[in-house]
């Protein structure tokens, strides 16, 4: 008898424990070509959830994070120039520019270290950043989260994700990075090649063809070795170089991050997917047009100590300092980063604002 | 006597300058972490102080170089990683993940490294045919002798990392 009372009481316990716990958010798989490969890791303490997504798609979008409630991640992060704004360098909410060219958001799953030096680990880290800059969004994440809590639309949003209405700035940080995971461009008509959806025409064939390839002149091949660096068709590879830019570098780039004397001058790789809609070009947006990127590497690499041993007078297929590209394969070589653009995604509904045509 | 104690105090000062420069451009010049016995980092003088052996390697020019440095061995000996006798069993699924300044990576197995298991010898050099490394390439770099593609002799070298296979 007392045994029956026993577990009944415990079966009671149990139900209204479950009654009572919010409901748990739902795991999201994430779609991505297998050439992509898996080599990324999701934090344990955050993962993925449609909620989640959902939530940190709002606060991409959300000016209140800044201290003058108008700028959002998404003023330097627009959808339609494939997250980059444009601008050779951006405005923050105090007016003043930012030191460096605004980063495109594509296929971070796969970045480990963020920023033109890679001085950041993880995309939770790296959120924080502009949040609190004072020369980007400049408000601390306790002033959010309070401006976010007496909000009526926030609190249930992060109660469904994250099973707490109780908003904090690690929450904000948490949920933003769960939607820039799901920023995958992998629907370019490069992309439709490799599926076999699409059949290039001969000068995007011999783009493709010079970017992968490391010329070799004594057996007569051409190539452009981009791929060195830029690495296969994710067209990304996390590697610092210093691409000769500068003989005597303005900005410190890596070094800064080091303290090292041999990484001045070096910088991230970027992506170059989406890359014929990111301009003005490199860490500060000195390049407007990709023919002047092109020119760059076939005629204008600046030597310097820290120059990339692959760039350097003598490099396999560099002829002196000079790629060595006719007119016709700079055109071709061109027509391939065009191909890059992926239209899906810069139109996709999930990455868009939410708050337009609805009232807030 | 006035002048010389002045030189004396500013050869004293810029003394200390250059090895607080020194200590400042170069802290570390390599670190050995994960399945070790203690985080190890290593200075350029105490790389330069350990026993040298010599490593062949046919470079990217298509010649053969003899380079000078230290066996990795040796160096993951420094940081307590299991070599030699203690390399069996569950250590046989262990490699080590070269980084270097650009980001490049690359992998061997414990074992490939290991003179109870190949007479090969990877060293981390720090001199080519007598003299120093060219600019980009030094302050150390990892020889892989009797490789057909040099790609695992990379430039750089930062940080090496012991860790398990675990799938
Ligand atoms: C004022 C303009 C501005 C705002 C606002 C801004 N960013 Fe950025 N973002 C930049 C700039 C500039 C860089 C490159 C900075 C650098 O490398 O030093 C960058 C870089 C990044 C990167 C690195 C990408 C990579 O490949 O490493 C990410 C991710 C990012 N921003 C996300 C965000 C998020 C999330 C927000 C909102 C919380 C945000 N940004 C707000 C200008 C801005
Ligand atoms: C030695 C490595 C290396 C090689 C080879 C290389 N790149 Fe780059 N590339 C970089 C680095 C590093 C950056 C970023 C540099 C910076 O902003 O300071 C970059 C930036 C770019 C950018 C600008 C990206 C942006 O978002 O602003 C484009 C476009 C580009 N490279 C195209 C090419 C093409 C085309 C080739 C082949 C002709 C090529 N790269 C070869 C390392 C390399």
């Amino acid at each position: 008898m007392k045994r029956i009372k026993v577990i009944g009481t415990m079966v009671t316990l149990v139900c209204l424990a479950a009654w009572v716990e919010q409901p748990v958010a739902t795991p999201m798989q994430l779609q991505y070509p297998s050439y992509f490969g898996n080599r990324f890791d999701m934090p344990a303490n955050n993962p993925l959830t449609e909620e989640g997504v959902f939530l940190g798609r709002h606060l991409f979008y959300e000016p209140r994070l800044s201290a003058n409630g108008r700028i959002s991640c998404a003023s330097c992060h627009q959808q339609e120039k494939a997250f980059t704004d444009g601008l050779r360098f951006s405005l923050g909410v105090d007016g003043t520019s930012t030191p460096r060219n605004a980063m495109s958001l594509a296929n971070l799953l796969w970045v480990r270290n963020f920023f033109w030096d890679g001085r950041t680990k993880g995309l939770e880290a790296q959120a924080s950043i502009p949040l609190t800059d004072p020369h980007e969004m400049g408000q601390s994440p306790e002033r959010s989260a309070q401006l976010l809590q007496r909000t009526k639309v926030y609190p249930p949003l992060f109660a469904k994700a994250f099973g707490t209405p109780v908003i904090t700035g690690d929450l904000i940080v948490k949920a933003i990075a769960q939607f820039e995971r799901t920023l995958i461009s992998s629907n370019s008509k490069y992309d439709q090649y490799l599926r076999g959806e699409y059949q290039p025409g001969p000068s995007e064939l011999n783009g493709i063809q010079l970017f992968f390839t490391n010329p070799n002149r004594e057996k007569g091949i051409r190539g452009a070795a981009c791929g060195h660096c830029h690495g296969g068709p994710k067209t990304f590879l996390e590697l610092y170089h210093n691409n000769g830019l500068d003989s005597v570098p303005q900005d410190a780039g890596r070094a800064a991050i080091t303290g090292q004397s041999f990484d001045a001058g070096r910088f991230r790789v970027a992506t170059l997917r989406n890359i014929a809609l990111t301009a003005p070009y490199m860490h500060d947006g000195r390049f407007d047009k990709l023919d002047a990127v092109i020119d760059h590497y076939n005629e204008h690499i600046h030597s310097s100590s820290t120059l990339s041993v692959f760039l350097q007078q003598g490099a396999e297929g560099m002829r002196g300092n000079q790629l060595g590209l006719s007119a016709a394969e700079k055109k071709d070589l061109l027509a391939f980063l065009q191909m890059l653009t992926d239209s899906t995604f810069i139109s996709d509904q999930r990455f868009s604002d939410p708050f337009k045509n609805q009232s807030k | 006597m006035k002048t010389r104690l002045f030189f004396l105090l500013l050869s004293t000062c810029l003394l200390t300058k250059a090895a607080w420069t020194q200590n400042k451009d170069n802290p570390v010049a390599l670190a050995i972490n994960g399945e070790v016995k203690a985080p190890t980092k290593i200075t350029a003088a105490e790389i330069l102080g350990m026993k040298q052996t010599p490593a062949m390697l046919k470079d990217r020019d298509g010649k053969e170089h003899t380079y000078t440095g230290v066996p990795i061995q040796d160096l993951l000996n420094k940081a307590g990683v299991t070599t030699g006798k203690q390399l069996h069993g569950e250590n046989l699924a262990k490699y080590l993940l070269v980084k270097c300044a650009d980001g490049y990576e690359v992998v061997f197995s414990l074992a490939e490294l290991d003179n109870e298991f190949t007479d090969r010898q990877v060293i981390l050099a720090h001199q080519v045919d007598g003299g120093p490394l060219p600019s980009g390439k030094g302050p150390f770099r990892l020889v892989v002798p009797g490789e057909k593609r040099p790609a695992r002799s990379c430039f750089q070298v930062v940080e090496m990392v012991v860790r398990f296979a675990k799938d």
